[in-house]
């Protein structure tokens, strides 16, 4: 009886494992053309639609140029990494670059490996979202003795060709100066919950821009409190419980992502608040959560967009340009904007259930 | 002088007794937030509390278990993700709650036989084995969402983490119903007390007639539906299924079991205090929130708390022995 129980148990596990991974398999067929992996369904309804779509790359084809870029991501097992990768997959597909991936997985060392390998592989390009910019020195050296250049993303090490990414400070002063106005308008007293994530550099910036546009708008507000989601939003939902439970005058939230201004939404409901009294925007617009966050109904009234597909496609553009000889600065700065559900449809363009990049309107943002 | 003999034994008692030395450290803390912040002890924040740690605490009872019983399941974090992100699927699928939640428990009692095959019946390593199925968990689950969160369509099952009965919410029935009943199976039932025998000393239990493996096995399975009913509860409180769910929930939950005065050992602890251990934290984190204390600090000051903690339970058990061991020359001396 026992042994059938452990069998039938076992059986349970083997189809939980081949439902997952079959229902993987359209995604991945999707992605080369695709701006998002595909969503919260990934069910079989999909493929039909999308087939011609995945046509495009192959398109392309005959451009072929002898160029190989070597990529390690830092973390893929996020969502806003995969539209990085899925927007540089894209973009190396149409101009014919061969760009192979490796993830970090959030492990310095493990980045440090993997550059190591595509170095002595011979990569024409190495490019490096740093785990930790302050361990990736050596390797820069080294890959510049071996005569390959390189391109960071998002943080620079130092020693790089150039350093693709959004301006954070920049960007988070756009989201403060937009909040500061709508307050304005709405005439609002704006007592902010911020859901940050200081351990980060980057997270940080957008706190300190977002606080100087606050400042600069001109708006009455008050930082009732600040607190660690740790990036993610089980830890989000929890200390901004707390927070709006010792501040229930807080009617607005920042959160530094998606995630973390998902979790803090949650917080304001759990602390027993009233929803439709809450204001929130979010950084990032990753991809599926901060979409359907924005254009439903919901407390976010706007989100700060830094176009994921937009800044993997920088990297390869970054690298070709470097490749023909062009000189670049130092920083190879992709656009960020402030979308509300107004101007959601002038960014993405719907196709079937997906929505897709208007690449020149964002390109546009650049001036 | 019979007066001061007196207080020594009650304060005597309170030392070697394990559950209320954690109570007195638990009750402390609270008295020490209520006087620094005025909304610590409130109903609103103490039901705050209480639905926060839920989750942690029902993934505690099936921790304190398998630790009990000599093992450990560092695969808890990731069965959360895999667990919650499988049963949302199933829910926009079907529309059907039921059949989410039968789902995420399927997925759990099958990752805990997964387990208790690789422990009792290959033999491995329970830290070993555990560590490599937390990876498998974790990677599964990316490649079935490619990391993207999983949204909620049917919003009834959102309510297994939000809604009330009778303003208590649902996570804090749950939780305290688990307890109770997984209390009453550790300490009055047989299988209960093979568990404490089969974790205290594999081969005396072993002589004594227990099917080891078995007890082992049953553990797994018990523990892991345990961390599915948490990851129910997990994944309806965030409103989503979250590839990354649970992402060092392992480390928690075996800390506050410590804490709680499980040995590592196994063989030894109680479940209430593995509860009392989910507890001391959250509120360690709910307080220092309220005070809006930096948030590197909290840090600092949560590791702070566990080693005092743990220092006072390891001084606890020196004066038990002490105890034990002059009374049993006493009684050789008689």
């Amino acid at each position: 009886m026992k042994k059938v129980l452990v069998v039938v148990l076992a059986v349970v596990l083997m189809v939980a494992m081949v439902v997952g991974c079959t229902q993987q398999e359209q995604p991945a067929a999707e992605e080369p053309a695709a701006e998002e992996p595909a969503a919260e369904e990934p069910a079989a309804e999909e493929p039909a639609a999308e087939e011609p779509a995945a046509e495009e790359p192959a398109a392309e084809e005959p451009a072929s140029m002898d160029l190989t870029i070597g990529y390690v991501c830092n973390f893929m097992s996020h969502e806003w990494y995969q539209n990085v990768c899925n927007g540089a997959q894209q973009r190396a597909d149409e101009l014919g670059v061969t760009l192979e991936i490796a993830d970090a997985n959030n492990d310095a060392a493990q980045q440090v490996s993997f550059a190591e390998n595509f170095i002595a592989k011979g990569v024409d390009i190495l490019a490096l979202t740093p785990v930790d910019a302050k361990a990736l020195t050596s390797v820069v050296s080294m890959a510049t003795e071996a005569g390959i250049p390189v391109i960071t993303e998002s943080n620079p090490v130092g020693g790089e060709v150039t350093c693709v990414g959004t301006d954070n400070k920049e960007a988070g002063k756009k989201a403060g100066l937009w909040f500061g106005e709508y307050g304005i308008e709405n005439d609002l007293e704006l007592v902010f919950l911020i859901v940050g994530f200081p351990n980060f550099e980057d997270c940080r910036l957008r706190v300190e821009g977002f606080k100087e546009g606050l400042e600069e708008s001109g708006a009455n507000y008050r930082i009732a409190q600040e607190v660690d989601s740790e990036g993610g939003k089980e830890q989000a939902l929890s200390v901004s419980t707390d927070a709006c439970t010792a501040n229930p005058d807080i009617n607005a939230i920042f959160g530094i992502n998606d995630d973390s201004t998902q979790g803090g939404i949650q917080g304001y409901k759990s602390a027993g608040l009233d929803e439709a009294n809450l204001h929130a925007l979010g950084f990032g617009l990753e991809g599926v959560v901060g979409r359907e966050a924005l254009l439903n109904d919901t407390p976010i009234v706007a989100e700060l967009a830094m176009f994921p597909d937009f800044v993997g496609a920088g990297i390869i553009d970054a690298a070709v340009k470097h490749n023909a000889g062009e000189e670049l600065s130092e920083r190879f700065l992709t656009p960020t904007t402030v979308i509300t559900p107004d101007t959601y449809a002038d960014y993405y363009t719907q196709e079937g259930d997906k929505w897709v990049m208007n690449f020149a309107a964002v390109d546009a943002l650049n001036g | 002088m019979e007066k001061l003999e007196k207080r020594g034994n009650v304060f005597g008692r309170i030392m070697q007794n394990e559950l209320s030395m954690l109570v007195v450290a638990l009750i402390g803390l609270m008295v020490v937030f209520s006087i620094l912040t005025e909304v610590f002890f409130t109903p609103l924040n103490l039901l705050n509390v209480l639905r926060q740690v839920s989750y942690n605490a029902i993934a505690a009872i099936g921790m304190a278990m398998i630790i009990i019983s000599g093992e450990i399941d560092l695969s808890v974090g990731s069965l959360q993700a895999l667990a919650g992100v499988l049963a949302v699927m199933a829910l926009n699928a079907t529309g059907n709650v039921v059949v989410a939640v039968v789902v995420a428990l399927a997925i759990s009692i099958a990752a805990g036989v997964a387990n208790g095959v690789l422990v009792t019946v290959l033999g491995l390593n329970s830290f070993i084995a555990t560590l490599a199925t937390m990876a498998i968990w974790r990677g599964m689950i990316m490649i079935i969402t490619n990391a993207v969160s999983q949204i909620i369509s049917v919003p009834d099952f959102s309510k297994i983490g939000t809604a009330s009965v009778a303003g208590i919410p649902i996570p804090i029935i749950i939780m305290v119903v688990l307890v109770v009943v997984f209390h009453f199976v550790l300490n009055n039932s047989a299988f209960g007390r093979y568990i404490y025998a089969v974790g205290g000393n594999r081969e005396s239990a072993k002589l004594a007639g227990l099917n080891v493996k078995k007890i082992k096995m049953l553990v797994y399975i018990l523990g892991n539906l345990l961390f599915g009913v948490s990851a129910v509860i997990l994944t309806a409180r965030l409103d989503s299924g979250q590839p990354n769910a649970g992402e060092g929930m392992e480390m928690n939950v075996v800390a506050a079991t410590v804490l709680g005065g499980v040995s590592m050992t196994g063989g030894t602890g109680t479940l209430l205090g593995a509860i009392v251990g989910v507890v001391i934290l959250g509120v360690i984190q709910n307080g220092l929130v309220l005070l809006n204390v930096n948030s590197f600090w909290q840090d600092v000051v949560r590791g702070i708390v566990i080693i005092l903690a743990v220092y006072l339970d390891v001084r606890r058990k020196i004066s038990v022995e002490k105890r034990l061991l002059r009374e049993s020359q006493q009684a050789q001396q008689a």
